[in-house]
């Protein structure tokens, strides 16, 4: 009997963490998106050589604070800032996003100059137009060389969401903390909440390779 | 065909050409000769536009083909993609890939249409870089360094392989190192020496083009 308690107690816990799933997914893929936008506006930005100096201050500071604190500074400060209250999710989404932002676009840039100059020179000679060469010549490469370098910053993402929790979003860690607090001890919600979290990285991880065996072939 | 009048390109303060004057007929090979660092690529380069000359005038009436040191073929496409991507994006309508077909089989690659091109031997990314620009209808196809890193057999195939090119009534100037080489297939050859041209002339009036030739190296 005290086995079936056992068991059953361990089901409600998972389920209990588990309603932190949506706000942790949530911010992953709100995160990357907004990631993805912004690091792309700012490499083409720059690559275009516009904003150089402010994009590239605006990428050294976001690399180069804490996480915790951008995320503290954007929750608690909007509202002495700019006179309203951002929701605890909003606020993670933004700063993920931007944060990420700054990551995804030092990833671009490297992409863009690791290839050789002479595939824009080639495409030139060819008479390909400058969009069908970004389009069809350049960033289908740059995309390739850069998945390892991008599924890494998803998982990595992945793994900053938890900080959510330190500004009370009810994210997988902050319910494992609850569900801590409820049963005085801490083992077993964190472990819940860790194969959660490692759960997800394997599937990123596992799609990420699929994706990365369609890229197929190998460098010229 | 061409005519190039007192062209000087310098990069940072250094003269990489200076005073080049050429005037090349339609349908011959021209071969340019010279040293490392003595302007060749330079020189093709600024025919194609690549780079920005600082003064002269190029003056060029037909389409140019420009052949790379390290072919540049699109790692991503296959050998048929490659040579059809850049003629569709530029007449959608017309099929390409018969001509693409064609010209594969001309230069005896048909076989590897749908590799990739890391899949290739050096002498096959050669010929599909050549058929890539072929595709474009060049009158005047710019060769660089077209036999470095090709073993013996293969570079007498690539001399074989540009008289067919010049059979199709395209006029060509190969830049390379190789005087063995560009004596074999050239109709004149130029040597450049620190940007200047120092020589200019027909290897067939020569008893011994090759030696008379290096005394200019």
């Amino acid at each position: 009997m005290a086995g079936e308690f056992k068991v059953a107690e361990l089901i409600s816990s998972i389920l209990f963490v588990g309603r932190g799933i949506t706000i942790t997914l949530q911010l992953l893929t709100c995160g990357i998106l907004i990631g993805l936008v912004f690091g792309i506006i700012f490499s083409v930005l720059r690559y275009k050589g516009f904003g150089v100096i402010i994009i590239n201050r605006l990428i050294s500071i976001l690399r180069g604070t804490p996480l915790i604190l951008q995320l503290s500074f954007v929750y608690f400060s909007t509202p002495g800032l700019l006179g309203f209250k951002l929701s605890i999710v909003t606020a993670g989404i933004l700063t993920f996003g931007l944060n990420s932002s700054a990551y995804v676009a030092e990833i671009l840039r490297a992409g863009i100059e690791s290839l050789a100059k002479g595939q824009f020179e080639a495409a030139k000679t060819l008479q390909i137009p400058n969009f069908y060469m970004w389009k069809d010549i350049i960033l289908p490469q740059v995309i390739r060389n850069i998945f390892p370098a991008m599924v890494s910053e998803v998982i990595a993402l992945l793994k900053e969401t938890a900080l959510i929790s330190t500004i009370g979003g009810m994210d997988i860690m902050r319910t494992a903390q609850t569900l801590a607090a409820e049963q005085f001890t801490y083992f077993t919600p964190l472990c819940i909440a860790g194969a959660y979290y490692y759960g997800f990285v394997l599937c990123i991880e596992y799609v990420g390779k699929k994706i990365e065996r369609g890229y197929g072939y190998a460098k010229a | 065909m061409l005519r190039l009048s007192n062209v000087c390109k310098k990069f940072h303060d250094s003269l990489v050409l200076d005073d080049i004057n050429i005037n090349i007929e339609k349908n011959s090979i021209v071969g340019l000769a010279g040293s490392s660092g003595s302007g060749k690529t330079t020189l093709l380069r600024c025919i194609q536009k690549l780079e920005v000359i600082d003064s002269g005038a190029i003056e060029c009436n037909g389409e140019l083909g420009f052949m790379f040191q390290d072919f540049q073929l699109f790692p991503h496409m296959t050998v048929l993609q490659n040579l059809i991507y850049a003629p569709r994006i530029l007449d959608k309508k017309k099929d390409h890939s018969a001509h693409a077909m064609r010209i594969l089989t001309n230069l005896g690659v048909a076989n590897k249409a749908s590799e990739y091109p890391d899949k290739l031997s050096g002498g096959q990314k050669q010929r599909v870089a050549l058929a890539r620009s072929l595709m474009m209808h060049p009158e005047l196809l710019l060769c660089d360094e077209p036999t470095s890193g090709l073993d013996i057999a293969t570079t007498l195939d690539v001399v074989s392989l540009l008289e067919s090119v010049r059979s199709m009534g395209v006029t060509m100037i190969i830049a390379s190192h190789d005087l063995d080489f560009l004596t074999k297939i050239a109709d004149r050859i130029i040597i450049l020496k620190n940007g200047k041209i120092i020589i200019d002339i027909a290897p067939k009036t020569l008893e011994d083009p090759i030696q008379y030739l290096k005394k200019y190296y």
